[in-house]
């Protein structure tokens, strides 16, 4: 139930200028892949080339194992305006369904909900506009709206911004047990310890990419849910 | 329609209903007020959400153009329908265009598609009062309650309809496209798709309301119930409802007011000054909050 990802001659220029330098990579599946580097390396660039969000150039392969072909997506700090009246259940619903949220929503989308937002801590805040939430809170809602999406690739862009240690503790928590299940994660991350400790690989972006790393200390310390793979998709990102 | 207008002047009759029901045309313009308020009404939020207030704007006001153009094309005065909502369409979608292809500054942007809509629609208007009797475009300009014909409501139950359905189908893609519209493209929510409906809806809603509110302050209806409603509502759920709510009891009032009181204002005037009105009570309630 993983995804690989194959990367081939994956570029990226805007206005003329050069983000990213050719890169040629294969995203193993079912690993925890750190995307790491200095500010302005260009790393929320390549996880968006990966997510179809930027114009490269080059090719980007996904190898999809069944139908469930979407990515969960946690992006990097979103701004939501103060005195919006549109609350944080109210937020994860519309993710979930498409339901118009100004009719009563049906009772397993409440459900699902509800667990989502305890999953991510945020249980009794269901009712707090958007725009109230702490930088850490909205990260959490990021995190909430990308589970109930139930995909086997995530893309996460610096998950722990704004995150106190109990809250940093629970997402790594939540992103180990994915790996766990067999979930292919790219995880844009600053930290060197937390990359040492549970990245399966390590891409160093800086203008392109400037080294890879296998980390058999992480990889030899989870126990996976392996399926085999018998026939896989394949898409290209536009 | 004759069933309703039938049935209101029996209240009137009976004398459940005042006397100023006995007036077929201000059962028309009640019924057209009944469909025009919820529709901008359930749009405003939206508007709102995505930013877009001074575009509604801006795309009433071209409305101006639109109504000389249709005049200067051989359109009846009153019911300049085609070229209105050609003209509100090509001057939301150029506008829209350009935005995506450039990197200036919306609200400029806007300023100048404002600033050009008018100034053309002023010079055209100002040929065609020649033409026609002033007071048909006042009434198309600023609404009119006398204007209501059988066919305008039922162009409105349709232009209604139509909305209805692209609201109810796409407002959570619509509103997950403004908050995080990043997140949006990952699911798949084609964001210029939703933009261009949003631009069709906007245009339609101008056409549907120019009769009893008028072009003009069609951008303004769109505007403050959503506006009142935001600063009172606790969740979306409320937003809407009283958005809608505001928006129709604007519409339905500033009918029948100015009929009530015998006051020579043009219907799309006292629709607006009775939202500004909810405007004001809004923030009344706002305080009243923060007090307690």
């Amino acid at each position: 139930m993983s995804v690989t990802l194959q990367l081939k001659e994956m570029s990226l220029s805007l206005n003329d200028v050069e983000i990213l330098q050719p890169i040629s990579a294969t995203l193993q599946a079912g690993r925890l892949h750190a995307i790491t580097g200095p500010n302005g390396a260009g790393k929320s660039s390549f996880l968006k080339c990966l997510l179809g969000l930027m114009p490269h150039k080059g090719q980007i392969k996904r190898h999809w194992p069944d139908k469930n072909k979407g990515v969960a997506y946690v992006p990097q700090q979103l701004a939501f305006e103060p005195s919006l009246p549109i609350t944080i259940d109210e937020y994860l619903a519309t993710t979930l369904t498409s339901r118009a949220l100004f009719f009563k929503r049906a009772s397993n989308i409440r459900a699902q909900v509800e667990g989502l937002l305890e999953r991510v801590g945020l249980e009794g805040k269901k009712h707090l506009r958007l725009g109230q939430l702490s930088g850490g809170e909205r990260q959490r809602l990021m995190f909430a709206q990308a589970l109930g999406q139930k995909r086997h690739l995530w893309c996460v862009d610096e998950p722990m911004t704004g995150l106190d240690v109990t809250a940093q503790a629970l997402i790594t928590q939540e992103l180990l047990a994915l790996r766990t299940e067999g979930v292919t994660l790219l995880v844009v991350h600053h930290d060197p310890d937390w990359v040492s400790d549970y990245a399966d690989e390590v891409w160093s972006i800086n203008g392109g990419l400037a080294g890879h790393q296998v980390n058999l200390h992480a990889m030899s310390t989870v126990r996976r849910k392996t399926s085999k793979v018998m026939r896989c998709d394949q898409e290209e990102v536009a | 329609m004759e069933f309703i207008r039938q049935s209101v002047f029996g209240l009137y009759e009976i004398g459940v209903l005042p006397s100023m029901f006995q007036y077929a045309f201000l059962t028309n313009a009640l019924v057209a007020g009944l469909l025009i308020g919820p529709l901008l009404g359930a749009l405003g939020p939206l508007v709102i959400v995505k930013r877009l207030a001074f575009f509604s704007e801006a795309v009433g006001h071209g409305a101006l153009t639109g109504v000389a153009l249709g005049i200067l094309l051989g359109e009846p005065a009153t019911q300049p329908f085609v070229a209105l909502f050609c003209f509100c369409i090509l001057f939301a979608m150029l506008l829209h265009w350009i935005k995506s292809r450039t990197d200036i500054p919306y609200d400029a942007l806007v300023g100048v598609f404002l600033s050009f809509a008018i100034a053309l629609g002023a010079a055209l208007i100002l040929y065609v009062a020649k033409k026609v009797n002033v007071h048909i475009l006042e009434n198309v300009l600023f609404g009119s309650i006398l204007t209501v014909k059988d066919m305008d409501i039922w162009v409105l139950l349709l232009i209604t309809a139509v909305s209805a359905v692209l609201i109810i189908k796409g407002a959570n893609r619509a509103l997950l496209a403004s908050l995080s519209p990043d997140l949006a493209r990952v699911r798949g929510v084609n964001i210029r798709l939703y933009d261009y409906i949003f631009i069709l809806l906007i245009a339609l809603v101008t056409v549907a309301s120019v009769k009893v509110v008028g072009a003009i302050l069609v951008g303004a209806l769109l505007l403050i119930p959503a506006t009142s409603a935001r600063m009172i509502s606790r969740n979306g759920r409320e937003f809407f409802a009283y958005s809608v709510l505001f928006s129709t009891l604007s519409c339905i009032l500033g009918i029948l007011l100015p009929m009530a009181g015998a006051l020579p204002i043009p219907s799309g005037a006292a629709i607006v000054m009775i939202a500004s009105l909810g405007f004001v009570l809004s923030l009344i309630i706002r305080r009243w909050r923060v007090i307690q």
